[in-house]
């Protein structure tokens, strides 16, 4: 299977769902058609995933493209979710842009087909480390995504109290998800490099991301006002960015462990 | 609608007060640390920082508990402090993440506030300190009295404050110690990061063999006047192997025999050896518009010249493959005459006694040919401790993902 057709047939597969989607506002018919689209993408790319893996003889979590690969299949997911558990429908056009957008890129700089996994991520924390973080990632930027949709409706003073809670379970989810993979990370780090916690750019990134999301745990705790927050989580999600590919140019990261293969 | 502004320093105290206290602690931490000369803390070890720790924690939860209706200890153990010092701990590993952590010269202003060193200065010592004040009393508060609907948010922070807490007293007493070793030798010394003179070891180790596997070689082209290797046209590494054919624009080369262990023979052709001397050969079919020819390459050892194959001002070469996995078979002895055999790999330490010992490094230089091999020792006394508070940690987050996923109404 090569990626090119795969990443088309996905995108081309969202991009009618959505179109279906739009226009069952007038004809609710199309509301199914729409979803099996929508989420027919999705399968394609874990189906691709599935592939690249046996291909590879590796799981494909080492280079920034193919995380994006993970993210281009589980974002509409959490657009599917808040729609089905919040009915709100218009998280999900983004996250399949945002999926698309993912592709793109790694349709523009193609990866180099490479096997080799160097002796330090032969692990079996690996995989549960990565994937807990692509969740998290995924979740906090839905939550991101949602919390400026809520600026954008402030702005224009408009009633929007579900979206304030959609944006706040998406990130307490997301919080969750980062706290155990910095946990598995720390597991996995005793088990590879001696100790637990070193302060490797990555993993002081990693804190940080966690903090800033602590942070907003205690302030919503604090009943303080819902709407100021939403620009703080809509924010908070560029530390994440950092911590994500932004640590590689950084001065601190010259001899970090944690740099993603550069291809 | 008359909005009455608190005053400042009036009760009950909230973030203006606890962002001024948080800030003058961080700039009392940074004056420590100038008028210390830069000096980071030297925290004492077992059983000191053990008795300190305990005497904090009981310090801080019968505060908690004795003065609980109190607005100063109130305001000590309630959420406006503890995000100021969330964001002092922020910024202050925002620091540590910009800067880079090394050492830098003496005199220079970064040395002097410890900002290279950040997460062992005052400043930061400071912070976390007055952050497990905080949290700890806020603690002591849902620890008594107890109930159920609480276990989330004691296990939570109870987690947070037992590794935390324990990570900091306790990193006085890490011990890792690297202990470089060659085939056929054993060896007692080991060398911390920040010394060259060796320590004694309570155990010796011996080396019987060190192994390494690589992954199989890569079939490059080399275009020696821009100094750039060229990157075929399926874009991938080529692993070499009978009957991999590669593309580059007008080059294609096929594969027709390979022989991962071999060494030259008399007539030029190589022939095959073992594994301990061999070392990869292939046979490549090249093909340009032009012409067609056979050639014998190989990677090359630290014995042996590699042999490439050129072509139109190109060179086709052979690269070993990357490091696969090594390991160090050792026999681990101690003073009273215990004794382990064990094969050392990444990802696969061995305990011995108290210790954890890390397959780390070889001579690089040699690759698949090193005769040495370094093992690093690791006591750290206080893990199990870390750990709880990590599983506490990951309770507690199962409760939270759990009461999340479930309440699903619009939050009043």
């Amino acid at each position: 299977m090569n990626f090119n057709t795969a990443a088309e047939l996905a995108i081309v597969c969202w991009a009618i769902g959505s179109l279906l989607s739009l226009l069952a506002n007038r004809t609710p018919a199309l509301k199914l058609p729409a979803f099996l689209l929508s989420i027919a993408g999705t399968l394609i790319m874990t189906g691709f995933i599935a592939f690249y893996w046996s291909a590879l003889d590796r799981p494909p979590l080492r280079t920034l493209g193919e995380t994006r690969l993970w993210y281009a299949a589980l974002i509409p997911l959490v657009g599917f979710l808040v729609e089905y558990r919040w009915k709100i429908g218009w998280l999900k056009y983004y996250c399949m842009a945002l999926a698309t957008f993912f592709l793109s890129i790694n349709m523009l700089h193609p990866e180099v087909f490479d096997k080799t996994l160097m002796p330090a991520l032969q692990s079996p924390w690996f995989i549960p480390h990565v994937v807990v973080y692509l969740v998290g990632y995924v979740l906090l930027a839905a939550s991101s995504v949602t919390a400026l949709h809520n600026v954008y409706l402030q702005v224009r003073k408009k009633e929007n109290s579900t979206g304030e809670s959609v944006s706040h379970f998406l990130a307490l989810l997301g919080f969750v998800f980062l706290s155990f993979g910095l946990i598995f990370g720390a597991l996995w780090a005793k088990e590879a490099w001696g100790h637990y916690w070193t302060w490797d750019p990555k993993e002081t990134w990693a804190f940080l991301s966690w903090l800033a999301y602590l942070g907003y745990l205690h302030a919503f705790r604090y009943k303080i006002d819902r709407s100021k927050l939403q620009w703080y989580l809509a924010l908070a999600f560029v530390v994440l960015l950092v911590c994500w590919f932004g640590v590689n140019y950084l001065p601190s990261a010259q001899n970090s462990v944690h740099t993603y293969t550069q291809s | 609608m008359v909005v009455v502004r608190r005053r400042w320093f009036q009760a009950p105290w909230e973030f203006r007060e606890s962002a001024l206290f948080t800030a003058v602690s961080v700039i009392a931490g940074f004056v420590i640390q100038a008028a210390a000369s830069g000096q980071g803390i030297a925290m004492p070890h077992l059983p000191y920082n053990a008795i300190a720790l305990l005497f904090l924690a009981v310090l801080v939860i019968s505060t908690g508990l004795a003065f609980r209706n109190t607005p100063a200890v109130k305001w000590f153990g309630g959420i406006p402090l503890g995000l100021c010092l969330i964001l002092a701990i922020a910024v202050l590993s925002l620091i540590g993440g910009i800067i880079p952590q090394q050492s830098a010269a003496k005199e220079s202003l970064p040395t002097l506030l410890g900002l290279n060193q950040i997460f062992s200065s005052w400043p930061f010592a400071v912070t976390v300190l007055l952050f497990l004040a905080n949290l700890g009393i806020s603690l002591s508060w849902k620890l008594i009295p107890f109930k159920l609907q609480n276990l989330q948010f004691i296990l939570f922070h109870a987690g947070f404050w037992i590794a935390l807490s324990c990570a900091i007293f306790g990193s006085s007493d890490l011990q890792r110690l690297v202990v470089p070793i060659n085939v056929g030798k054993a060896n007692n010394l080991g060398y911390t990061m920040e010394s060259d003179t060796p320590q004694q070891l309570p155990l010796s180790i011996f080396l019987h063999d060190f192994s390494l596997e690589e992954y199989p070689p890569q079939l490059l082209l080399y275009d020696p006047h821009n100094d750039k290797l060229m990157m075929n046209k399926a874009q991938a590494i080529l692993e070499v192997r009978k009957g991999t054919t590669a593309s580059w624009q007008g080059i294609e080369v096929l594969v027709l025999d390979y022989l991962p262990y071999a060494l030259p023979g008399k007539d030029g052709v190589p022939q095959s050896a073992d594994r301990k001397t061999g070392i990869p050969f292939a046979k490549v079919r090249i093909i340009t518009p032009s012409s067609q020819r056979d050639a014998w390459i190989s990677t090359g050892s630290p014995m042996l010249k590699p042999d490439a194959a050129q072509l139109d001002g190109f060179y086709l070469i052979m690269m070993p493959g990357t490091p696969k996995s090594f390991r160090s078979a050792v026999t681990i002895q101690d003073e009273k005459g215990h004794e382990k055999v064990a094969n050392l790999e990444v990802n696969h330490p061995v305990s011995f006694m108290g210790w954890k010992l890390y397959q780390m490094g070889y001579d690089e230089k040699a690759g698949r040919w090193s005769k040495l091999s370094l093992i690093e020792m690791i006591h750290d006394p206080w893990l199990p401790a870390v750990y709880l508070g990590f599983f506490m940690i990951m309770a507690g987050n199962i409760l939270f993902f759990w009461n999340g996923i479930k309440r699903t109404e619009v939050v009043k």
